[in-house]
């Protein structure tokens, strides 16, 4: 009875599932074929993107503005794509600048707009190069976390940030201190070149390697540390450092010291909770003074800015110390959390990631005991893509001995009995939650 | 090859009109969370086409003339391509919706190449043997971004003259022949005689058109002759 509803669900014989497998196959065709399958689909997405963009054109126009002329003299800013350029041309001035070769054929100026062209040439450069620095044969972005994590602090984040340079003086208009000085000084947008991408980066790297079950701490205590000491010790230095805060701040120093105590306390939690105890506790831990410091934060911000006129302008007086600084006072303990949390968490459907390397060379099913004596292997394992699929695959649940032979013969070193005991403890625990009767 | 293998070949491929990829090649079953991020690369090429229709018909109103004259009304700076850009918006009809059709694709388009390149570069699709097709790839990516430039100089406004100040800037900061290469691509090394407009114009709707559609036709073979990239 099972075996027959079971067996209705197979996808066999249905379109993109060819009826036979192997050399011996007869029907040449494989997959959907082009019409009408696959250009109902392709025009689908044809017809929704032409609706899109009349709907765009007919609702936002076009931006036309002024004609030129010689003596403009506002802000310009360029198409969205190219921001990034503009703002690596605009930090262009930190490097030094020279002439090389001054008075022959050759001379170089090495001015701010020559380092900018260097700058916006440097990402073209290694896209260039790419295929021919990373020669490895992995694919798969949570299997090359190095490659990945890269990719997301330089393409994404890094991009990002020189895109956010580039309109530095909306910025600096947009956010101001009371006294009208910019929020957010020139020197902290500097920064966001650096920081943020290294912090996005290492993220990203102990996330991908803890997406496969790799045990993480020995990365996660001195990151979630280090940024902890950088927090603290910046903090100590607005307090006890004479001159570091302005007498306009220096009234609201317990109002500035509420804010920093949430921001710094869940660091510490974290950072004892990452090195010093047990991997599920941690977890708790993390989560829990990270979930209340949000809270909390926000529960301030709400507060101080609702709570009359002066609560307010200490609130603004806070921000001032805290945007300029932002790198630090306001990034690192939310990459710290981050991070604590994405090193000691448990992957969830994560495991059929990685088992769903397989491609079916079918090793396991020869080495396998249990198909010997099972009548139902329906023509070959696929354990990976029928586990995936919640479809009967041949070693029902409770048939397979865990005798490992199939991760032993298998040439992607797929623990597949490692996921039948999971699984099998999963259904414990959920008897267990039933009240341990029977299901 | 035999006619008769001839025969054969067309009559095995007669309902297979796209590439296969691989987990079709050898009829894998396999579960690949990323595929719906596999259809960027039409939804760029997609918008290209509609580009290319909104930009012929564009092409039939617009004048290239950057060199500025008066308004005699206002007594403010104007010039031919800005006027034509009124009369486009204005007169010529549908011009609106075309003008938005075009100004919206590119941005779509410019987007989507990018996502694209994302893509193919966390699922490691640029990997032996695909390292030709990854540079073709990075090319058109600068000729699509060569593209929504140029298509900015074009209507001749305020954007129009600060953004060709800028790229005129760059391009003289290069060594030794900075003068030379903004003269060739700018026409003058200042906006002020606006022949700008004509020589981007030219690049616009020929050089890049031209550059663009061949590497696009080369890109899509390779995927054709190679199959989609997929991680096994």
């Amino acid at each position: 009875m099972e075996i027959e509803r079971v067996k209705g669900k197979i996808m066999e014989g249905q379109p993109g599932f060819p009826r036979q497998y192997g050399p011996s196959r007869s029907d040449h065709q494989p997959g959907i074929p082009f019409f009408p399958q696959e250009t109902a689909r392709d025009f689908v997405l044809i017809f929704l993107l032409t609706a899109l963009l009349f709907f765009l054109s007919a609702f936002v126009t076009p931006f036309l503005g002024p004609a030129r002329s010689p003596q403009i003299s506002e802000l310009i800013v360029p198409d969205w794509y190219l921001l990034f350029s503009w703002g690596l041309l605009k930090v262009a001035d930190v490097f030094p600048q020279f002439v090389i070769g001054a008075g022959t054929p050759l001379k170089t100026d090495f001015n701010a707009a020559f380092w900018g062209d260097l700058l916006s040439g440097i990402p073209v450069i290694f896209l260039l190069i790419l295929p021919f620095i990373d020669r490895g044969r992995e694919a798969r972005p949570a299997k090359s976390p190095v490659r990945s994590a890269f990719g997301v602090a330089f393409l994404l984040a890094w991009i990002f940030t020189a895109s956010l340079y580039s309109i530095r003086e909306v910025v600096a208009q947009r956010w101001q201190t009371p006294n009208g000085s910019p929020l957010i000084n020139d020197t902290a947008m500097k920064w966001f070149f650096v920081i943020p991408p290294v912090l996005v980066g290492l993220t990203s790297y102990i996330g991908l390697r803890r997406l496969g079950y790799q045990p993480m701490r020995k990365w996660l205590f001195p990151y979630v540390a280090g940024l902890t000491a950088i927090v603290v010790v910046q903090a100590a230095g607005i307090f006890l450092i004479p001159g570091w805060l302005g007498p306009e701040v220096r009234p609201y120093v317990i109002q500035l010291g509420i804010f920093l105590l949430v921001l710094i306390v869940p660091m510490l939690v974290a950072s004892v909770a990452v090195f010093a105890v047990p991997e599920s506790q941690a977890r708790k831990w993390v989560v829990r003074s990270g979930v209340a410091a949000f809270v909390v934060f926000g529960a301030l911000v709400v507060f101080f800015m609702n709570s009359g006129r002066p609560n307010h302008v200490a609130f603004t007086w806070v921000l001032s110390v805290l945007y300029p600084n932002m790198n630090t006072l306001v990034l690192m303990p939310m990459f710290a959390m981050l991070t604590a949390y994405m090193g000691v968490r448990r992957p969830y459907s994560t495991y059929e990631y990685l088992l769903n390397e397989c491609y079916q060379c079918g090793k396991c099913h020869t080495v396998c005991p249990v198909t010997k004596v099972e009548d139902d292997a329906l023509g070959g394992l696929n354990l990976v893509y029928n586990t995936f699929k919640k479809q009967h695959d041949g070693v029902p649940l409770w048939t397979c001995l865990a005798c490992d032979a199939c991760s032993a013969v298998c040439p992607l070193d797929i623990q597949y009995s490692d996921y039948i005991l999971e699984e099998r403890a999963k259904v414990h625990a959920r008897m267990a939650a039933d009240g341990g009767g029977k299901e | 090859m035999p006619y008769a293998d001839l025969t054969r070949v067309v009559l095995e491929t007669d309902q297979r009109q796209v590439p296969r990829s691989h987990a079709e090649k050898y009829e894998l079953k396999t579960i690949w969370y990323w595929y719906p991020l596999y259809c960027l690369g039409g939804i760029s090429f997609v918008a290209f086409v509609i580009l290319t229709i909104t930009g012929i018909l564009l092409g039939f109103f617009y004048v290239p003339d950057g060199r500025l004259q008066l308004d005699t009304a206002t007594s403010l700076p104007t010039n031919g391509a800005y006027l034509s850009m009124l009369v486009i918006m204005n007169n010529v009809p549908f011009g609106f919706i075309i003008r938005g059709m075009h100004h919206w694709s590119a941005h779509v388009m410019i987007a989507a190449v990018f996502l694209h390149m994302c893509r193919v570069y966390f699922t490691g699709a640029y990997k032996k043997p695909r390292e030709l097709n990854w540079l073709l790839g990075v090319i058109l990516m600068l000729v699509t971004i060569m593209f929504g430039y140029s298509g900015y100089l074009l209507p001749a406004n305020a954007l129009s003259e600060g953004a060709a100040n800028i790229g005129i800037n760059m391009t003289r900061a290069s060594p030794v022949i900075g003068d030379q290469l903004a003269t060739l691509l700018f026409g003058d090394i200042n906006t002020l005689s606006g022949v700008y407009i004509l020589r981007w114009y030219w690049i616009h709707v020929f050089i890049l058109p031209l550059v663009g559609t061949g590497l696009m036709v080369l890109h899509m073979a390779l995927v054709w002759l190679q199959g989609v990239a997929e991680p096994h």
